[in-house]
This record gives structure tokens, sequence and C-alpha cells, in this order.
């Protein structure tokens, strides 16, 4: 509590007394949440605004300081990631998945290969070792499906022909996330040598095939554990059974984030399933925000200010590649060029799956400049995306118009 | 007149159906996951941009899970029903179950049931008056008619023409 703090020390919370761990959360909630709002009101993402507070009631900074150590709220951020993964899980669908049939596939391909590509390649590119490099390539490759889906409703683009791509884009990616976090699950064990590693991965898989067996085959009876009509005692049971599945993941080496996407993925095969749907809802919000908050306690401004260059150049790699991957569908699928700019600027996007792999990054205890880099990145990224995204008519417009050969008339009545 | 509804799966969002109007435009209804249902309108006639690039919607609408059913009442005539529509009604065989309103004009308003003598003049029978969003069913001889009265007649197709002009409503059938 510096002299241009105020002077409430009771607000710092160490170990030991309740009290100020309850203040300590209900301000942070309370911060959160009212800086959001302000943030809301000119139509900006939630995430960034989460983190921002972590920030500036975190240690490092001058001022107020609700949480002196981060680990005071480690477990109940945990259970932010774990919730958030969870719900991820559990929305997805396979039919989904390919109902779309091969064009959304295709455009979630196409994106991939250019984003985590040009994230692979950059990581390497920076020299800070390869499971930071690998770490780096899935921040920076993969779209946040919270905030996409916030800004297509928000500004009203859900009948857009190019929407249904964007969408597309976005549930490979979250398929694609959940393979991410399997592959790098070697690379998180610091300890690990050459075959030890394989060995790790082994029996990451192994437990991930074990958890895939009982989503197809064992679905029923994991139903019937869970199911009861009372729906007080199906969230003390859902929550039992992720928690549980999530932390004994993290044991085996597998991280908790994607034992609890496969929780998920098998409550998801249930009959519950919908039920669960709807009361996970305002639990994973809470708890994500929390995460958010966490996450940006550990950030100092000094540490972004010395990832500032790395940064700004992941930056300018992602305005590249995502409006690049938007020309290329657009082209593929016969749309315009401000269906592609719509695409480019929407899937720009990046959240909570960048501040997740790097939060596990953290926890692996990789080169402490991630954290910095991956906030700073996704502060800049989450609020300039759904800004660009608002004004795709006149971006668009750098884009010359003979690369988009349409058929002549309105657009809408002839789009499909 | 295009008929067929498409519809397209949102992932992670809902579902999207879209109708086509008779005379161009369209209708895009997205039904969230949570309930909400979206509206957005296309104008397909006069009013759409020839030059326009994008795709976006020229009016958008949110409703709740409730305020659609009602508009989606309203849509199906459960409120009221043109009478060009009225004609085309439940038809059973020969026997025809049909709803009319009575607007203030009609010449049956401010008399009683057994004054008008309808099923006398006409053969149809009025078997239940829907007032103020309240059913008299199998109403008495002594029922005064009001304004906006909304009478459920049974009867047989070819005497429902002679209600109607009774009503006063013939002149109104385009």
């Amino acid at each position: 509590m510096g002299e241009l703090g105020l002077p409430l020390p009771m607000l710092a919370a160490g170990a030991g007394h309740i009290g100020e761990q309850l203040i300590a959360l209900g301000g942070a909630f309370l911060a959160a949440g009212l800086l959001a709002r302000a943030g809301r009101r000119i139509g900006l993402p939630t995430i960034p605004f989460f983190i921002i507070a972590g920030i500036i009631f975190g240690p490092n900074t001058p001022g107020v300081v609700l949480v002196e150590d981060p680990e005071t709220l480690a477990l109940l951020a945990s259970l932010g990631l774990v919730l958030l993964l969870f719900h991820l899980g559990l929305e997805f669908s396979l039919g989904e998945f390919t109902s779309g049939g091969a064009p959304l596939i295709k455009a979630g391909f196409i994106y991939l290969a250019l984003n985590v590509g040009g994230g692979v390649a950059f990581g390497f590119a920076l020299g800070w070792g390869t499971a930071e490099a690998l770490v780096i390539a899935g921040a920076v490759g993969i779209s946040s499906s919270a905030i996409v889906t916030k800004v297509l409703i928000e500004l009203r683009r859900l009948a857009n022909p190019e929407t249904r791509m964007i969408l597309g884009i976005v549930v490979v990616e979250d398929i694609f996330l959940a393979l991410y976090l399997a592959v790098l699950a070697p690379f998180l064990n610091p300890d690990a040598g050459g075959l030890e590693a394989f060995l790790l991965f082994l029996r990451a898989f192994g437990f991930l095939l074990l958890l895939f067996a009982i989503a197809r085959f064992g679905a029923k009876w994991v139903g019937k554990l869970l199911d009861t009509p009372d729906p007080e005692l199906l969230v003390v049971l859902f929550l039992g059974l992720a928690v549980l599945v999530a932390g004994t993941s993290e044991e085996l080496g597998v991280s908790d984030a994607i034992g609890a996407f496969m929780v998920g993925l098998i409550v998801a095969e249930t009959a519950v399933k919908h039920r669960v749907e709807e009361l996970v809802l305002p639990i994973r919000d809470a708890f994500a925000a929390v995460f958010f908050f966490w996450f940006g306690l550990s950030i100092s401004p000094d540490g972004l200010a010395a990832v500032a260059l790395p940064v700004a150049a992941a930056v300018v790699l992602s305005l590249i590649l995502n409006p690049a991957a938007g020309i290329i569908v657009a082209k593929v699928n016969g749309l315009g060029r401000v269906a592609a700019v719509n695409i480019g600027t929407t899937v720009l996007s990046r959240g909570e799956f960048s501040i997740i792999i790097a939060a596990l990054a953290a926890s692996a205890g990789l080169d402490e400049r991630i954290t910095p880099f991956v906030a700073l990145y996704v502060l800049i990224l989450a609020i300039v995306s759904p800004l660009l995204a608002s004004k795709s008519k006149r971006v668009a417009k750098i884009l010359p118009k003979r690369w988009f050969p349409r058929p002549s008339g309105a657009a809408g009545s002839t789009a499909r | 007149m295009q008929l067929d509804i498409e519809v397209q799966d949102l992932p992670g969002i809902g579902k999207r159906y879209e109708v086509h109007g008779e005379h161009g435009g369209r209708v895009a209804v997205v039904i969230h996951n949570t309930g909400r249902r979206d509206v957005y309108a296309f104008d397909g006639g006069k009013g759409a941009d020839p030059d326009a690039e994008d795709d976006d919607a020229q009016a958008v609408v949110e409703f709740s899970d409730q305020q659609a059913r009602k508009l989606g009442a309203i849509l199906g005539g459960a409120y009221f029903k043109p009478s060009v529509v009225e004609e085309i009604e439940a038809v059973i065989d020969d026997l025809l179950i049909e709803w009319v309103t009575l607007d203030d004009n009609s010449p049956l308003v401010g008399h009683s049931l057994t004054g008008l003598d309808v099923r006398q003049k006409t053969g149809m029978t009025i078997v239940a008056i829907v007032r103020d969003r309240h059913a008299i069913t199998m109403p008495e001889a002594d029922e005064v008619l009001e304004g906006g009265d909304r009478l459920v007649v049974v009867g047989v197709r070819k005497d429902f023409k002679a209600f109607q002009e009774l009503i006063g409503e013939a002149g109104d059938l385009g």
C-alpha cells in the first residue's frame, strides 16, 4: 500500500482471516463486474476488462490492492477454468461439426493452417524455447468462441451467409484446442526428458482414450450417477464429477483443463445434458470472471512493457493472417469482400482459450514472459477485433473489388 | 411464391429459419439455445440498395420466448383474422365452423339474438360469443351483441354467404 493507495489495509488479503479473503473475493467480483459493465456500454467484450481489473487491483500496481497474493484466489480461479472447459465439452457436438458439411470444416482448416502455422513460426522466431513456442502458437492461433459469438449477436449478423463460415471456423478451433491441450501436456512437464516425455504423452493419450470410451459407451451409467429431478442435487453432483475428473487429470499429467473438457463431452451424451447446460451457465460465468481477474493479478506494468515489442509483432501477424484466412474462405465460398472482412475481423478476437493456454504454461513454470505476453496480446485483440468487425464495411474498401467476382444485384437477395 | 423454409444450424447459438416473402425480401428467424428469438428482415424490394455489398439485415428485432409466442399467435391469426382469410376455415365435409368479428358499424350491433333471428334468416347458428377475451358459450336469446364481439358460428357452407350479408360484411369482401 503506497502513498498513492487508499488507507485500506484490511482490503489486502493474506492467508488466514476468512473475512479478509471474503473481502478480497467480493471486491474482485465487483471490480471486475463494474469495469466490464463500463466496457459493455461501448460494445466491448467482458474478458479484457476482467483482466484489467485484476491488474489494477492486484499487487503490481499502485492504488487499492484487493488481493496481495494471487495464491489466495488460485483454487476458485481454477474452478473457473474447469467450468469454462466443462461447458465447452458440454456444448460440443459432433453433429454440429458434420451437419455444416465440408465447406465449414474446410474453412476451419484453412484458418488453423494459417494462424496456428504462423503462430508456430512466430513462437520459434521469438527463441524463448520449444515448449514456449508451442504455447504461443496456441495462444496466437485460436479465436475466442465467447467473443466471436457475442460480436455476431451484437452486430446482428446471425442471418448473414458468412456467419455460418465463422461459426464453422470456431467449432473446428474448439476441437483443435482440445487436441492441442493433449499434445501440449508432455511439453508442460518441465522434468520430462525424451523417453519420459513420450511415456507421459502415452499416459495422457491413454487417459483421454479412456474418457472418450466412457463418453461413447458408458454415458448411460454416468447419466444414472447424475440423474435426479432435483436441480439442487444435480448441480452438486455434476460439479463434483467435473472437478474430481479435472483434478485426477491434472495428477496424471493431463491438464485439468482437458479433463474438464472430457467430462463435459461425457455429460453431453447423457439425458441430463440440457438441464446441466442451463444450470452450469451462471456458475461458469461467475468463476470464469474470477479466473480472468486472477490471471490479471500476476501481471505488472513493467512486465507488459518488457514484452511490448514481441506483442506488437504478434498483433501485426494476426492482423495479416486473420483477414488473409477470411479472404480465402470468402473466395472459396463465393462470398463478397465485406463478408471476407467480416470473417477476418470477427475470428481475430482472442480471449479465454489464449488465457487458458497461458495459465497452463505459467503453472508448468515455463518462461515468465508468456503471461504478460498473452495478456497484452489478448487485451489488444479482444478490443480491436469487435471494433474492426463493426466497421467492416469501411475496412472492406481497402480490398480490390475485382478479387471477389459476384453476381450483380443486391448481395442479400442472391447470397445463400 | 416460395413456401420452403430453410433451416440451418448455428453451432453454439441455435437454429436459423428463413422464409421468403411473396414479392421479394425475406425474413430470418434465429432461435437461440437460450430461448431468445431474433427476427431479421431483408428488404428485397425497392428499399434494397442495389450497390450494397454486405448481407446485413435492414431490421432486426429481438424477442423473449414469451413475446415470440405472442407474435407467432398474431401471425397465425389467433387475435384477428382478415375477412378474406376467414372464408377458408375449418370445414368438416359440408359443416363449417367459422368465426367473425363484428365491427362497430355492423347492423347486428345493439340487437338481441331473438330479435335478429339469425338461424331462421341464414341457416347459421351462433354457438358462442367471445367478448373482451371472455367466452359466452351457448348464448341466451336475450344476449345483446356489441361491436368487437367475435361470433363463432356453425352451419353448412352455402349458408355462410347469407350470414355475411346479414352482419354487413359482404361489402368488405373484395
